[in-house]
C-alpha cells in the first residue's frame, strides 16, 4: 500500500533498493497539551484514538516492503503516552517487517511528568535504549511561557528513573533564546542539565512558528520578539561551556559525551541517507522520493482502514535537487561534507558542483574549504542560513 | 431661448460644505433629473471623487428654470474642482461663467479653499450669490456665518441665503437669485467664434470631448474648427449640452454652455484655456488667460517588479489621455532600475496619480520622495531647470539655485495659532500677517519653499491643529536659496535615488534624521554597514547597521527537510526582490525613510 502515493507507483526510475538499509521514524502525534510553540502535526485531546491508531499503524506496516533497518526513533508529538502493551504490538509488527539490526539504536522521546520508573524499566525491556527527554528549562516560568505540563523537578525524577531502569544513553532537549531571557538565566538552564550529566544534549533556538500560540502573543505585543544578538550569544557560551565539560559538538545543535553517543538516527537525515516514516504526517525518503503521510490521525486511521493510499505531497527529487540537500543538511555537521563521499554518490566532486558557492562562502567566512571538506565557520554556524540559502 | 434668458454659474465650497447636495438640489427642483434617478452626487463621475468626497474633474449641466416671473431661463450650472492644485482648471470654470454661488457651511464657517475660490470668483468680474448651507445642523451658527460671510463681501446680512441642502429649505430661493442677480452673457452672436475650453475628458468612441463656452458667435456641426494656441484644425465629431447625460444639439449659440467633440486624440492636444474659433473665418485675439498646464512637483514611479514596466508605462499613456498636466519620461536609477520620472500639478495631483495607478491597473509602485523644479543659474547665465539632486550641476558651474515660493494661507483657530507658526518656521516658512475673521478664527499669510510642503505638510498642520485648519497655497514666484546636493552613501557608495536637494542650514538635521531612518529599515548583513550623509565630499552624519549575528534554522530533521528547503527558497527569492546595490541589500522602505523623517 506504501508504494502508491496520489495513484503514483515509487521506484520507477530508482528503485527503492529492499536490500539497502533504512532508518525507521514512527510518528506518535498525540499530546496532553499542546506547547505554545509547538508547530509539528501533534494534537491534544484525542487521546481516545490512540488505540485506533496503534491498530492503523501495524497495518501500515505489514503493508511496507521489508528491509534491513539501522535505527529506530518514536517521535512526535508524546510517544511516551504510548502504554507498554501499545509499544509492544507495534515493535512486534515493526520486527516481523523490517530485519532489526543487533544494537540497533532505539529512541522514545518522552516528556516528564508522563514517564516512571516502571514504566521505563518495560520499554528497556522492549528494546527501547535511547530516551530523549523534552526538558527544555530549568525554571518555572519559562516552562510555563512554552506551555510545558512538567517541573523541573519532574525531569531530575524522569532521569534519575531512566538511569534506575537500565537506559544508559538519554538525551535532554533544551531551548533557549526565550522572549525576555537573559544569558544569566540560560545558564543557570543549562548548568542545572548539567549537573544530571546527560549522554546527549540538543539545545534548541526557540523559533517562533506560524500559527502557533507563541507568535500570536509576539505579533500581539504581549511578549517581544527573541533577540537575536543575545540568542547568539548563547548559543556561543554553550558552545565554550559543553566543550569544557568535554561534549563533542557534532551538529549544530547537538552534542554527545563521546561519539559513542551521537544519535544515530539523526546523522542519517543529516547525510541524507533513506528513512521510512510511519505514522500520521511522516515523512519518507526512499528511491529518489520524498513523501508524507497524510497529517490528521483521524484521517490515517481511515484510510488504513478502508484500504486507500496515504501518502501524500509526493516530490521526485531531482539529482540536482538532492545534491543540493546533501548541502544543506550535512553541513548541519561539524565533520561536515566530505568530498570523496559526495563524489561516491553523485559521481562527481563537490568543486565541480558547487564549486562558485563554495568560494563565495568561504570569502565570506562563514565556510571552510580545502577541497576535501566543506564544513561550517564557528560564524557560519550562527549564520547557517546564509551558507544553505547557497545550495537550494 | 435668448441671450437674455441664460444664466452661468457655479457653486465655490470648501470640501463637505455641501457643493453637491445643493447641486443635486437644483437639478431636481428644475426637474432635470428626477429624485428617482438621482445617483447620488451626480456631477461626480469617478469613484475616486466620491470616495473622497471631492470634486477632480469640473463638469457642466445644463437646466430649464420657469421663474417667479413666468419666464423660462436656460441655466448652466459649471461644477468647479475642489483643491487648490487644479487652481488653473478652476480659473477656467470660473472664466465661464458670469456668477457663482459661495456656500458655506453654518457650522464651520469659512474656509482656506472657500477664500482661495472666492478671489479668483471675484478676480473673474463674477456676480456673487452668498449662501449658508446646512442650517439644519444642531451645530449650525447660522446667525454668525452668515455675518461673517456679509462682512467678507461687504453686503447686508439679509442678502445671505440660509438653507439646508439636505432637507432642501429654501432652495428655491436660490435659484431665484441666480436669475435675478447674475447678469445674462454679454458676447456678441456676429463676432466670429470664441469659444473657451475650461475642460475636457476622453471618451473612447468620440474622442477629446471639449467643455466650453461660446463666448462670442456661434459654433455649428459641419464646419471646421480651430484651436487658437496650437493652431490646429479639426472637425467636430459632435456638438451639445449635458442634461446632465450628453445630447447632441448640433449648434451652440453665444453664450451657451456645451460639449464640443472634437475628434482629436489626446487632450494635450485641446488644452484647457485654449480658445476654439472657426478656422474659415478665425477671431482676432484668443481669449485671454491661457496658460499651458505646468508640473510643479516631480516624483519617480517605478514597478516593484520589473516585470510591469511596461505595464507601467501603459498605465500612464492611458491616465495621460484624460490629464493634460501629468508628464512622464522613463528614468532609470541604479538602485531601482526601470521606472518614470513624473511631473504634476501638486502633491494632491501626484496622489490622485499614484492611487489610480494603484486601483485600477493595480500595480505596486514605489515612489521615490517629491522634489520641486529647481532653476539652477548656471556661470554661463544658462537657467536649467533641475528636478532631481542627480540632475544637478557640479558647483563650480553653478552660480545660483532657485526654488519655487509659495504664497500660504492657513485659517485655523485661534488658539492654535503656536503649533502653526512653529510648523510652518521650522520649514523655513516666513511669517507676514495674522487676521481675525472673528474672535476665534484667524487667516495667517506665510510665505514658503515650495519643496517644504510637498512632504506632508498638509498632514503636520492637521494633527498640530486637531483638524481645525485648512491651508491653501498659490505659486509667488522663484527665489535663490543656499540650496546644496545632499548625497547618502551606503557602504561608501552614493545611491543615486537617495540624493536630494537641501538647504544648507537644514542638512544637518535632516541627514541625520535619515540615515537613522535608514538604519532602522536596512536588513543586517554579513558586514557592518555604514550609512552616511554627506555634502561633496564631506561626512555630515553617520550610522552603522550592525552585522548580522545569527540566522539559522534550530532544528533540521527528516520530516522537515521538504519544508525547510522551500522557507530558504522563498528566503532566496525575497532576497532577490530586494534591491541589491553594490553588496548590500536595500528595501523599499529605504527610499521612502525621506517621507517619514519627522515620525521620530
Amino acid at each position: 500500500m506504501w508504494v502508491k502515493c496520489s495513484g503514483v507507483t515509487i521506484g520507477t526510475d530508482s528503485p527503492p533498493n529492499p536490500l539497502r538499509p533504512l532508518a525507521l521514524y514512527v510518528h506518535i502525534p498525540f499530546c496532553r497539551s499542546r506547547c505554545t510553540y509547538c508547530a509539528f502535526n501533534t494534537y491534544a485531546g484525542m487521546d481516545a484514538l490512540i488505540p485506533a491508531y496503534v491498530e492503523a499503524l501495524s497495518v501500515e506496516i505489514r503493508a511496507a516492503p521489508g528491509a534491513p533497518a539501522r535505527t529506530l526513533y518514536f517521535g512526535g508529538g508524546t510517544p511516551s503516552l504510548l502504554s507498554q502493551d501499545a509499544l509492544a504490538s507495534i515493535l512486534q509488527a515493526l520486527q516481523e517487517r523490517f530485519r532489526f539490526s543487533p544494537q540497533m539504536e532505539i529512541t522514545l522521546e518522552a516528556n516528564p511528568g508522563t514517564v516512571d520508573q516502571m514504566y521505563l524499566r518495560a520499554v528497556r525491556e522492549l528494546g527501547v535504549n535511547r530516551l530523549s527527554l523534552g526538558v527544555q528549562s530549568a525554571h518555572a516560568d519559562e516552562l510555563h511561557l512554552l506551555g510545558r505540563q512538567h517541573t523541573w523537578e519532574d525531569a531530575m525524577k524522569a532521569v534519575a528513573d531512566a538511569r534506575a531502569a537500565g537506559l544508559e544513553n538519554v538525551n535532554l532537549d533544551l531551548i533557549y533564546g526565550l522572549p525576555g531571557q537573559t544569558l544569566a538565566r540560560w545558564k543557570e538552564t543549562l548548568e542545572a542539565a548539567l549537573s544530571l550529566d546527560p549522554d546527549h544534549l540538543s539545545l534548541y533556538a526557540l523559533t517562533v512558528e506560524e500559527g502557533t500560540p507563541l507568535e500570536e502573543q509576539v505579533v500581539r505585543g504581549a511578549l517581544p520578539p527573541p533577540d537575536d544578538d543575545r540568542t547568539a550569544e548563547m548559543y556561543e557560551w554553550a558552545e565554550t561551556r559543553l566543550a569544557q565539560a568535554g561534549y563533542i559538538h557534532y551538529e549544530l545543535s547537538n552534542w554527545a559525551r563521546s561519539d559513542r553517543y551521537f544519535c544515530q538516527h539523526n546523522r542519517i537525515y543529516w547525510r541524507n541517507e533513506p528513512y521510512l516514516g510511519l505514522g500520521a504526517g511522516a515523512s519518507s525518503w526512499w528511491g529518489g522520493r520524498r513523501w508524507t503521510n497524510v497529517r490528521h490521525p483521524r484521517e490515517y486511521i481511515r484510510r488504513l482502514k478502508t484500504g486507500q493510499p496515504i501518502g501524500e505531497e509526493m516530490e521526485v527529487i531531482s539529482r540536482q535537487l538532492e545534491m543540493g540537500e546533501t548541502m544543506l543538511m550535512g553541513l548541519r555537521l561539524m565533520e561536515g561534507v566530505s568530498d570523496a563521499r559526495f563524489r561516491a554518490r553523485f559521481g562527481v566532486g563537490l568543486g565541480e558542483a558547487f564549486g562558485a558557492e563554495l568560494t563565495r562562502l568561504a570569502a565570506q567566512g562563514l565556510l571552510e574549504w580545502d577541497g576535501k571538506t566543506a564544513r561550517l565557520t564557528p560564524r557560519g554556524r550562527l549564520l547557517g542560513n546564509w551558507v544553505f540559502r547557497e545550495f537550494v | 431661448m435668448g441671450q437674455e434668458s441664460i444664466r452661468n454659474f457655479c457653486i465655490i465650497a470648501h470640501i463637505d460644505h455641501g457643493k453637491s447636495t445643493l447641486a443635486d438640489r437644483l437639478l431636481e427642483l428644475t426637474g432635470t433629473i428626477s429624485p428617482r434617478e438621482m445617483a447620488e452626487q451626480v456631477l461626480d463621475s469617478m469613484d475616486l471623487e466620491r470616495e473622497r468626497g471631492i470634486t477632480i474633474k469640473a463638469s457642466a449641466v445644463r437646466m430649464t428654470y420657469r421663474a417667479a416671473d413666468g419666464q423660462s431661463y436656460e441655466l448652466n450650472l459649471i461644477d468647479t474642482p475642489g483643491h487648490v492644485d487644479f487652481s488653473y482648471e478652476v480659473s477656467r470654470a470660473l472664466a465661464a461663467c458670469e456668477g457663482a454661488l459661495l456656500v458655506v457651511d453654518a457650522s464651520q464657517g469659512i474656509e482656506a479653499q472657500t477664500m482661495a475660490n472666492l478671489y479668483l470668483a471675484l478676480e473673474a468680474g463674477l456676480e456673487i450669490i452668498p449662501v449658508v448651507n446646512k442650517i439644519d445642523l444642531p451645530a449650525a451658527r447660522p446667525d454668525e456665518v452668515a455675518k461673517e460671510v456679509a462682512d467678507l463681501l461687504g453686503v447686508p446680512t439679509e442678502e445671505v441665503l440660509r438653507v439646508s441642502a439636505k432637507e432642501g429649505t429654501n432652495v428655491p430661493a436660490v435659484l431665484e437669485a441666480v436669475v435675478q442677480k447674475i447678469p445674462p452673457p454679454s458676447g456678441r452672436p456676429d463676432a466670429p467664434l470664441r469659444a473657451l475650453i475650461f475642460d475636457s475628458h476622453y471618451d473612447s468612441y468620440k474622442g477629446v470631448v471639449a467643455y466650453v463656452r461660446v463666448v462670442d458667435g456661434v459654433v455649428e456641426k459641419g464646419r471646421r474648427l480651430m484651436l487658437m494656441a496650437t493652431g490646429l484644425e479639426t472637425e467636430p465629431v459632435e456638438i451639445g449640452v449635458f442634461t446632465p447625460g450628453m445630447q447632441p444639439t448640433g449648434r451652440l449659440e453665444t453664450g451657451e454652455v456645451g460639449y464640443i467633440a472634437t475628434g482629436l486624440k489626446t487632450v494635450r492636444e485641446c488644452r484647457v484655456g485654449d480658445t476654439l474659433t472657426d478656422a474659415a473665418r478665425p477671431a482676432e485675439e484668443p481669449l485671454p488667460g491661457y496658460r499651458p498646464a505646468k508640473p510643479m512637483v516631480f516624483a519617480s514611479l517605478y514597478p516593484v517588479e520589473a516585470e510591469d514596466y511596461q505595464d507601467l508605462r501603459e498605465a500612464l499613456e492611458k491616465l495621460r489621455l484624460n490629464d493634460a498636466a501629468l508628464t512622464f519620461e522613463p528614468e532609470t536609477s541604479q538602485a531601482l532600475q526601470f521606472g518614470f520620472r513624473c511631473g504634476f500639478l501638486g502633491l494632491f495631483h501626484m496622489e490622485i496619480v499614484q492611487e489610480r495607478l494603484e486601483r485600477e491597473y493595480g500595480l505596486d509602485l514605489i515612489a521615490t520622495a517629491p522634489s520641486v523644479a529647481y532653476q539652477v543659474v548656471t556661470t554661463r547665465g544658462e537657467v536649467l531647470e533641475v528636478s532631481r539632486a542627480a540632475d544637478l550641476p557640479d558647483p563650480s558651474v553653478v552660480r545660483e539655485i532657485r526654488e519655487p515660493w509659495m504664497k500660504v494661507q492657513i485659517f485655523t483657530p485661534a488658539a492654535y495659532i503656536g503649533p502653526v507658526m512653529e510648523l510652518v518656521t521650522r520649514r523655513r516658512g516666513q511669517y507676514e500677517t495674522t487676521e481675525y475673521l472673528d474672535s476665534q478664527r484667524v487667516v495667517l499669510t506665510f510665505h514658503m519653499p515650495l519643496s517644504e510642503m510637498i512632504v506632508d505638510l498638509h498632514d503636520r498642520l492637521k494633527s498640530a491643529t486637531r483638524g481645525y485648519a485648512s491651508m491653501d497655497y498659490t505659486f509667488e514666484g522663484y527665489r535663490p536659496g543656499d540650496l546644496v546636493k545632499m548625497d547618502i552613501l551606503v557602504n561608501e557608495q552614493p545611491v543615486d535615488a537617495l540624493a536630494l536637494i537641501v538647504h544648507r542650514d537644514q542638512a544637518y538635521e535632516k541627514g541625520s534624521a535619515l540615515v537613522r531612518k535608514m538604519k532602522e529599515v536596512i536588513p543586517r548583513q554579513l558586514f557592518p554597514v555604514p550609512i552616511q550623509a554627506a555634502i561633496g565630499s564631506r561626512i555630515i552624519a553617520r550610522e552603522t547597521v550592525r552585522a548580522l549575528r545569527k540566522d539559522v534554522l534550530a532544528k533540521c530533521y527528516g520530516g522537515d527537510v521538504t519544508r525547510k528547503r522551500k522557507l530558504l527558497e522563498k528566503q532566496k527569492a525575497g532576497k532577490k526582490r530586494l534591491k541589491q546595490f553594490g553588496q548590500v541589500v536595500l528595501p523599499q522602505e529605504a527610499f521612502l525613510a525621506i517621507l517619514r523623517l519627522e515620525e521620530e
